[in-house]
């Protein structure tokens, strides 16, 4: 019975962690931008929500949507920052032969602006509040549901259940309405996107942003139920949501939700037989794994994931 | 329709089109002949607006298409089949005939456009939810011109569409240009492939060096001497559909 309630503790720890994986499939998966400062984005957010929350009193219901408006408003800084460069040589011919106009090299410059904003949002968040465990407003469930010999905790199965109507609803968006195609087809051929009259750089600009805002309602979910935020979880964002996206298939909106429950089932079974350091241990492990069935697949494949 | 004056494009230092000026009457296939590296693709992304000019003059239907954005172009009533097709892989056949609608908001008639190009493409239809990647060569030539003709073009730019097709494709595909221009449709053509444009186009001119050098009827062009040598001669003996790469 013990290994059931893991099973279900795993299952229900899912619920944030494709909440986590989703903004990251969005901006790495599908516009093809490495985004490193993702998660210390959403702990600006959160350290926003935390000071509004404690130093001005907002209640829960402004606080929630002001920590997903910073982190939106800081992936429009991350993508005038760092992909500016690449939006406004986008739709040129060059791009179609990046040897020529050094499009790689861009790509890796942006890369490295983005890890040079990862540092200096953590360094903002680390001087403007010194005590850094802070208090973010709580929603956690104070009991939790029997059936049995199982318990469930109610607040998390509503999380679980935000997350997947959250996917689910994504992917829907991106399948079936016309700023879907667009990003999709941005992502997968800028130039032909161009020639089909979609405004290519507004595309992914709003697209990246989205992303970003999708991290702050992933950290929303996280702390609210953590009821504190640490500087420790910009990076716990970026690892996580990384594990997922890539065991996901790094592009496929519902593949989050089998990364999510991949991970959290995993962790839960690692934490119950070797504590906490077996857990991280395995969330590593399959990072790593996924890694590498990854790269062996992108070795093989040459039509690139499959958006689905 | 369209005329070009004295337009010059430039990468960099380097100067891909020197004062070029030609034209392309409504209801004709005017085709744009020239070796590799002459300058054909850099004047269909400039006309396009992927490249904008360092000078010259574009007009179409009267009006100016100079700082106008591809999209821009595209309601203006231009659609570019590009060189190598560059459809979109990961997409399925009917989102990339979605995807070249994409500037229009009339949905039922989008459905209805669909229909028509898969009507006219039955391949196409066969193969309506597979991923456009998973194509062949003379499939994806095929997408690339249904997607461009999605957008309801009034002038129909085609970048070399026998490139790299075996001589059956190639003569499907022109088999649609002749289809296409009968329904009306404009065509400025660009293709190497001088055989079969002499079946399907009204008026030639010859790009060399970034410099118009020749401008003609087919009969005209054929009865250049120099051009004959390049383009016809060597191939007058080879089947009709093999490609005069010069």
């Amino acid at each position: 019975m013990e290994f059931f309630q893991r099973t279900l503790d795993g299952l229900l720890e899912a619920g944030p962690y494709a909440l986590v994986g989703l903004g990251l499939t969005l901006g790495f998966g599908m516009l093809r931008r490495v985004n490193l400062a993702y998660g210390a984005g959403a702990m600006l957010g959160a350290y926003t929500g935390s000071w509004l929350h404690v130093r001005m009193d907002w209640p829960i219901w402004a606080v929630l949507p002001a920590v997903i408006v910073t982190t939106a408003l800081t992936g429009l800084y991350v993508q005038w920052l760092c992909f500016g460069e690449t939006d406004r040589t986008s739709g040129s011919v060059q791009r179609a032969s990046p040897a020529v106009s050094g499009a790689d090299a861009r790509e890796v410059v942006a890369l490295a602006a983005s890890f040079a904003v990862w540092m200096q949002l953590e360094q903002l968040c680390v001087n403007w509040i010194p005590q850094h465990l802070k208090r973010f407003p709580d929603v956690a469930a104070t009991q939790e549901w029997t059936f049995g010999p199982l318990g469930l905790r109610p607040d998390r199965l509503l999380l679980s259940a935000i997350a997947i109507g959250l996917v689910l609803a994504v992917h829907h968006w991106m399948q079936h309405s016309r700023t879907g195609l667009a990003m999709r087809a941005t992502a997968v051929h800028p130039l032909a996107a161009d020639l089909s009259g979609m405004p290519v750089a507004k595309v992914q600009r709003w697209g990246f942003v989205l992303a970003c805002g999708l991290s702050g309602v992933a950290a929303c979910g996280v702390l609210a139920l953590e009821g504190q935020v640490t500087p420790m979880f910009g990076m716990w964002m970026l690892m996580k949501g990384l594990t997922v996206a890539m065991i996901g298939g790094l592009g496929s909106v519902r593949g989050v939700l089998f990364g999510a429950i991949c991970l959290g089932v995993l962790e839960a079974h690692a934490q119950a037989a070797w504590g906490a350091i077996g857990r991280d241990a395995a969330a590593w492990g399959l990072l790593l794994l996924a890694l590498l069935i990854r790269q062996r697949s992108s070795a093989t494949s040459t039509t690139g994931s499959v958006y689905a | 329709m369209l005329e070009i004056r004295e337009l010059a494009c430039a990468y960099g230092k380097i100067e891909a089109l020197r004062d070029v000026s030609l034209s392309a009457r409504a209801g004709d296939v005017t085709c744009l002949l020239g070796p590799n590296g002459a300058g054909k693709t850099t004047l269909m992304m400039t006309l396009a607006g992927i490249l904008q000019p360092t000078r010259g003059t574009i007009t179409f239907e009267g009006e100016s298409l100079l700082g106008l954005s591809p999209a821009q172009i595209v309601d203006r009533g231009l659609a570019l089949v590009p060189e190598n097709r560059l459809v979109f892989p990961a997409l399925s056949v009917r989102e990339n005939l979605m995807a070249g609608a994409y500037r229009r908001k009339d949905r039922a008639a989008i459905a209805g456009d669909i229909e028509q190009q898969l009507d006219r493409f039955p391949r196409l239809r066969e193969r309506i939810d597979q991923l456009a990647g998973t194509l062949s060569g003379g499939e994806q030539q095929m997408l690339a011109l249904a997607r461009a003709l999605m957008s309801r073009p009034r002038l129909l730019l085609m970048d070399e569409p026998s490139v790299g097709l075996a001589p059956k494709v190639v003569a499907e595909i022109f088999g649609i240009v002749r289809q296409l221009h009968a329904q009306g449709i404009s065509i400025f053509l660009v293709e190497q492939n001088v055989h079969m444009a002499l079946k399907v186009a009204q008026h030639f001119f010859l790009l060399q060096q970034g410099r118009v050098t020749f401008s003609g009827t087919p009969g005209e062009l054929a009865a250049d001497d120099v051009i004959h040598r390049a383009y016809l001669a060597g191939s007058e003996r080879k089947p009709e559909s093999d490609t005069a790469n010069v």
